[in-house]
């Protein structure tokens, strides 16, 4: 068995950043918020409300801290190899280059999805939705279940991959003079957001698929 | 690589009997689900004829069905007959 | 440097042209149909044009996903190391896994730029509406490029796998066989996909209140338009694992293979568009007539199911022609 340390590390590194993050901006807590505070409230609200949306009332107060982290994580993880300041420093680069951390977050949303499919419906209705529209369907709603997580990682793998190739290439072509910084600017945050966005969105409802 | 005569009519034959079946399926396919298109379409304007609907698009379905089972018969024929 | 290395870099280079020459086709005629629509929606209704503009952005983000992985792909070919010990399969997996890849984008490419101009139109006539349609739009344009990524993933996993210890002779056709498999047959599921999600972004602006049914809808409708993309990945995965019989010098047995792979692709295709069109009726006429939800799921999918049935046909003849002949 083989580790990754360096994306273990940046991994970690993350995890840091977001504890950090999160202990500043509850420390001091105020009726006029501090501008850690106004970040933090920002993000949290809107992603409850996504979670409302997509799950009804009481399941997005349960699943919402979960999609929520879910969001951080992965912004935070896309962000830290071409975000100012961090971008600047050359060891760092996104976890989320590598297969292994989309794989193991798309496991997971798979897993949470069926474990509150379960527990919502009861294994019995659970499991009829695999029978559905046809009994011989059987093995192709298993195999469709089964694409769900393949589709989601690499989404997201293929995506940040693709963006750190063209930032490599374009600044071998320019000597990185000219053109990398614009292209940090799109490639990195502009990308990297809206698939951080989508890989939380299709989570979100891949669980409301399950439960209803 | 030495090929032979018998051969190469046998390649040509499993290799049309795949173009056959694959490039029949375009026409069935496209045109069943404009029909099924237009009679969800109608199903929307008239949902209490839902039924008499359904049952007039499986048989325009069923009839444009025919020149894929026609492709699935060649090809058939290709790998077993020929 | 012996004969098949330099055929092996020459494979390379062509494969890595073909990934990203096809896979480019897609996302272009995607983005440039976004962007259509978003000069349409501005001038009907230029106060949102912020809106409008920075939805179009988001969905054209969106839409470049299936190039950037074509991107991936012709990178990697590009510079992939020949070593002393290529071989004619070295040879035809550079070849297939560019065509996979560059096939594999076209539908996603065309199909995920549908609902990015639907929702362009549909922040100009519902302004208020602009977060419910992004949401929905990113939802559908990226589940609509599910086929790009099974053709990705076929495409890493021929690029990665050793087959030197496969008898060359009808492995070459296994490994074209499931490049083709996955290419051509993602190009009917992402367009059709696509569709769904553009009548699915239409029926949100139409009918607000309806947006959470238009999105469970498309989701369903999408799920069943990408069978036969599924197909198309199983046929490639059992030309890639399955061990075939050393064939000696006889063209039969490769053409089978070959023709197995080209059968399934080429055959996925019209089901997948006509599934597409069946739920994108189905979706936006619930947008017009919620109370026929129930009838319109049920006709959608009753609907689908024959349509895939020429999709049916051409697995059961590529199966015929793998395990059979």
């Amino acid at each position: 068995m083989t580790f990754n340390l360096e994306v273990i590390l940046m991994t970690w590194i993350v995890i840091g950043i977001l504890l950090l993050f999160g202990f500043l901006a509850v420390k001091k807590r105020g009726v006029i918020p501090n501008p850690m505070q106004v970040v933090g409230e920002l993000f949290v609200k809107n992603l409850y409300d996504l979670a409302d949306d997509a799950l009804e009332e009481e399941l997005g107060k349960k699943y919402g801290p979960m999609i929520c982290a879910l969001f951080l994580f992965l912004w935070m993880s896309n962000m830290l190899g071409v975000l100012p300041p961090l971008g600047f420093i050359p060891e760092f680069s996104e976890p989320t280059k590598d297969l292994n951390t989309p794989l193991g977050l798309g496991l997971m949303g798979f897993f949470i999805a069926h474990a509150a499919g379960i527990k919502e419906k009861g294994i019995k209705d659970y499991l009829k939705v695999y029978i559905e529209p046809f009994a011989f369907m059987l093995p192709l709603n298993l195999i469709g279940e089964l694409a769900k997580v393949v589709s989601i990682s690499f989404r997201l793998f293929g995506n940040i991959m693709g963006g750190s190739i063209i930032i490599l290439v374009v600044s071998h072509l320019t000597y990185s003079i000219l053109l990398p910084p614009a292209l940090f600017g799109f490639f990195g945050i502009f990308v990297g957001t809206i698939q951080a966005f989508v890989f939380t969105m299709l989570t979100t409802v891949y669980i409301s698929v399950q439960v209803k | 690589m030495a090929i032979e005569g018998a051969d190469i009519i046998k390649a040509a034959g499993l290799l049309g009997a795949g173009l056959s079946m694959g490039l029949g399926a375009i026409g069935p396919g496209v045109g069943e689900g404009m029909a099924a298109a237009k009679a969800c379409e109608a199903i929307g304007r008239n949902p209490k004829e839902a039924g008499l609907l359904t049952r007039t698009m499986l048989v325009g379905q069923a009839v444009s069905e025919s020149t894929g089972i026609y492709s699935l018969v060649i090809a058939l024929l290709l790998l077993f007959v020929v | 440097m012996n004969d098949i290395t330099m055929w092996a870099e020459v494979a390379a280079f062509v494969g890595g042209g073909l990934a990203m020459g096809f896979g480019a086709i897609g996302a272009a005629v995607g983005e440039g149909y976004a962007a259509a629509s978003a000069n349409a929606a501005i001038s009907r209704n230029p106060e949102v044009s912020g809106e409008v503009f920075k939805t179009m952005l988001v969905g054209q983000a969106v839409a470049e996903s299936a190039a950037i992985f074509a991107l991936v792909v012709a990178m990697l070919l590009v510079f992939a190391n020949v070593g002393e010990n290529a071989s004619w399969m070295t040879v035809t997996v550079f070849l297939s896994s560019g065509l996979c890849m560059g096939l594999g984008a076209i539908g996603s490419g065309v199909g995920s730029g549908f609902p990015a101009g639907a929702a362009c139109e549909g922040t100009a006539r519902q302004p208020a509406m602009g977060g419910r349609l992004v949401t929905n739009m990113l939802i559908g344009s990226a589940v609509c490029q599910t086929p790009a990524i099974f053709a990705l993933v076929v495409s890493f996993i021929l690029m990665f796998t050793n087959f030197s210890d496969r008898p060359v002779n009808p492995t070459w056709a296994a490994i074209l066989g499931a490049g083709l498999a996955s290419g051509l047959g993602a190009i009917g599921s992402g367009l059709g996909g696509g569709l769904v999600a553009q009548a699915s972004c239409e029926g949100v602006a139409r009918k607000p209140e309806a947006a959470g049914t238009l999105t469970n809808v498309m989701l369903l409708g999408q799920a069943v338009t990408q069978t036969t993309a599924i197909y198309g990945m199983l046929v490639s995965f059992i030309l890639m694992f399955k061990a075939f019989d050393p064939a000696g010098t006889t063209l039969a047995p490769a053409m089978a293979l070959l023709s197995a792979g080209i059968c399934m692709g080429i055959g996925a295709i019209g089901p997948g568009v006509g599934e597409g069109f069946a739920a994108q009726s189905a979706v936006g006429w619930i947008a017009r007539n919620e109370n026929a939800t129930a009838e319109l799921t049920r006709t959608m999918l009753v609907g689908q199911a024959v349509a895939e049935s020429t999709g049916i046909y051409a697995l059961v003849v590529a199966l015929v022609l793998i395990f059979v002949v």
